[in-house]
């Protein structure tokens, strides 16, 4: 299905579309307050983006020197070409060590590798830690957001949801108590668990170190009681020097929820005496983006989330109508690169307003290259017949003085005197939930003319 | 085993080349000009209203003799005590680095000293020499953490420059105590670490 019939499913629920609304709005106005105060953040978001650059065009070069440096520190470091071999790597670093009972902060690549249901066919219980991802884990459904997974659940879903798998009480869906509730619950997952699994925010090239960013603690609640870590990141997330962490780590919390830095940034660069530390590097279609000139600069993407919370079309159509891992107006341009026809319906899903652009901390040209994957999908990919007709219509008519005074007119006549149920049928999608302006006398043309004259 | 180690290698190979196949002329590493970032702004009042912003309490206290005081004061009720602080002597439990993590699950109280605290944002930096075990500054269920007036800058990159010559094993910036907002956007303090953070300034 393509986006715009998914977000019509979305949209049946009005009450709920204006409130997921409103609440993406909120964190966008949050991210304007903490931005602004902030000196020289345009400044370090021009870092930021030459630093990436520069992290792209010399990417081998860093990646053997993490490599290097993290196997000096006790590290062990392995490479995936794609999903399937990130998800037997983990799979076989888990076997090793006979673990059963794993826990897993957040990751968009494991979620992109579709990492849980590898391991669950295999007999492993995987536990996603994060509030927000538990909630959708145990809802059955991907994130919807990649900063806030479970931005599209309502509190009542999620007391619904807890009294069903945690057994907790009825309580109109107190976000307090749920949230004491999951502390219970998952405080004795990390206790119990064998091995976690968590993402990496940056991987630094110059010490071998990683860094991994969260709020409720997970990731080091997992990592820091279980035998085994295994960090999982894409190639991408390199950066050359530690010190750089501090344009990034300014700018990653404060885009993403307007926080000045999430509560926990967590540093890891040498195992525990008798514990295991592993890091996989992934690809998994990044070289491929990485070679296409006008796309390359997806991979600059750090993940705040603020194209999402920003996108008119995002915050109407919820993040699952992208029926993509990484939703909203990053992953309009990231996923067409590893599938064109899947994808293709994704990059028209936006007003190419450029407002997801203006927030991105890497800046990111989003909107620009939204509308190059369309140039590219209008050639490669089959459009429906009636959006081929019309657009080409409208093309003649534009590029034709006579022909476009003439539609002008006929269009203003006919909605000043033709019945609603003719002007509002089945072929005016626009008009399907908003009324056409009310068309007062002229048009501008007519109406600078005739001022003219009496002038 | 010799098989997959093999394929192991293909892969890497295969990524690297593909990079260097596919990767753009090269392109300079931005030299970093901190002037852009300086500003003349009171340390310890911004480092105060930023802790708050993020969910922690400040106390001001003249002299590290007060800090028990202090403390007892704000949690009466702790009895499981873990100091790392040779300062306090209010610790109940001792640890060492052989401590099995697993047994600090219902600790009340954590005090470890923090190296240095952030300005811009109100975060403190441990590392793993301040805490011995890596688990403790999450697993307790309150946080206090003691950091010295003389020891606060400006904003990150400051910071890094502070910190670039530690021994790395593991170190973390605590900006307030755990919280979530993944429930409705509602902000609940108390996700999976400490439930409430106290910075003792001295």
């Amino acid at each position: 299905m393509a986006h715009a019939d998914e977000a019509a499913i979305f949209n049946k629920d009005e009450a709920k579309v204006d409130w997921h609304d409103k609440a993406l709005w909120f964190v966008r106005q949050k991210r304007d307050k903490s931005a602004h105060k902030v000196k020289g953040w345009e400044e370090l978001r021009n870092y930021a983006s030459a630093i990436k650059a520069n992290v792209l065009s010399n990417l081998d070069s860093y990646l053997l020197q993490f490599e290097e440096n993290a196997q000096k520190n006790g590290v062990t470091v392995h490479w995936a070409a794609n999903a399937e071999e990130h998800n037997k790597i983990v799979h076989s670093i888990l076997q090793k060590h006979n673990a059963k009972k794993i826990v897993k902060s957040k990751s968009m690549l494991t979620e992109e590798c579709h990492l849980n249901p590898h391991l669950e066919a295999h007999g492993i219980e995987v536990i996603d830690t994060d509030l927000g991802e538990r909630i959708v884990q145990l809802a059955q459904e991907p994130p919807s957001h990649i900063v806030l997974p479970a931005i599209h659940k309502k509190k009542e879903e999620v007391d619904v949801l807890f009294q069903e798998h945690l057994g907790t009480k009825p309580c109109d869906g107190d976000p307090e108590y749920l949230t004491a509730e999951a502390r219970k619950h998952l405080r004795n997952k990390f206790i119990k668990a064998d091995a976690a699994i968590t993402g990496v925010n940056f991987a630094i090239a110059d010490t071998g170190g990683f860094v991994v960013c969260t709020n409720e603690g997970n990731a080091d609640m997992g990592a820091h009681l279980a035998k085994v870590h295994i960090a999982c990141m894409g190639m991408e997330k390199l950066i050359p020097q530690e010190k750089h962490l501090g344009i990034f780590l300014r700018l990653l919390g404060r885009s993403a929820t307007g926080q000045p830095i999430t509560t926990y940034s967590s540093h890891f660069n040498k195992p525990e005496p008798g514990k295991e530390m592993h890091i996989v590097i992934v690809d998994n279609g990044r070289t491929e983006q990485l070679s296409r000139e006008d796309f390359r600069a997806s991979l600059h993407c750090i993940r705040c989330g603020a194209c999402m919370n920003t996108c008119p079309i995002y915050r109407r159509s919820g993040g699952h109508s992208y029926k993509s891992t990484i939703p909203g107006p990053i992953g309009s341009i990231l996923s067409p690169g590893i599938d064109l026809k899947k994808h293709s319906s994704l990059p028209f899903a936006s007003t190419l307003c450029g407002s997801c652009s203006d927030v991105c901390p890497v800046k990111i040209n989003i909107h620009e290259q939204l509308y190059k994957w369309r140039q590219v999908i209008v050639k490669d990919v089959p459009q429906p017949v009636v959006k081929k007709t019309a657009l080409k219509m409208a093309g003649s008519v534009l590029a034709n003085t006579k022909m476009y005074h003439f539609a002008g007119k006929s269009a203003r006549f006919m909605l000043k005197h033709m019945p609603r149920f003719v002007i509002y049928s089945k072929l005016n999608a626009w008009g399907h939930a908003r009324d056409l302006p009310e068309v007062k006398n002229d048009n501008f043309d007519e109406w600078y003319k005739k001022r003219k004259k009496n002038e | 085993m010799n098989g997959i180690k093999k394929e192991k290698r293909m892969s890497r190979e295969a990524i690297l080349n593909a990079v260097r196949k596919n990767k753009p002329e090269s392109l300079p590493l931005p030299e970093i000009d901190l002037g852009l970032f300086e500003e003349e702004i009171n340390l310890v009042e911004t480092f105060i209203d930023n802790l708050k912003f993020v969910g922690g309490r400040a106390v001001q206290l003249n002299n590290m003799t007060e800090i028990d005081a202090e403390i007892k004061k704000l949690y009466p009720n702790a009895s499981k005590i873990v100091s790392c602080v040779k300062e306090s002597a209010l610790g109940t439990i001792s640890i060492n680095k052989e401590t099995e993590p697993h047994g600090l699950e219902d600790i009340d109280l954590a005090i470890i000293k923090g190296e240095l605290a952030v300005a811009e944002n109100g975060a403190i930096w441990v590392t793993e020499n301040d805490f011995t075990i890596r688990a403790l500054p999450f697993i307790t269920n309150d946080l206090v953490l003691i950091v010295s007036r003389n020891d606060i800058y400006l904003h990150m990159h400051h910071v890094y420059e502070a910190i670039s010559k530690r021994d790395r094993t593991f170190g973390v910036f605590i900006s307030g105590p755990s919280k979530t907002a993944d429930i409705e956007q509602c902000l609940v303090v108390g996700a999976h670490g400490a439930i409430s953070l106290t910075v003792l300034i001295v």
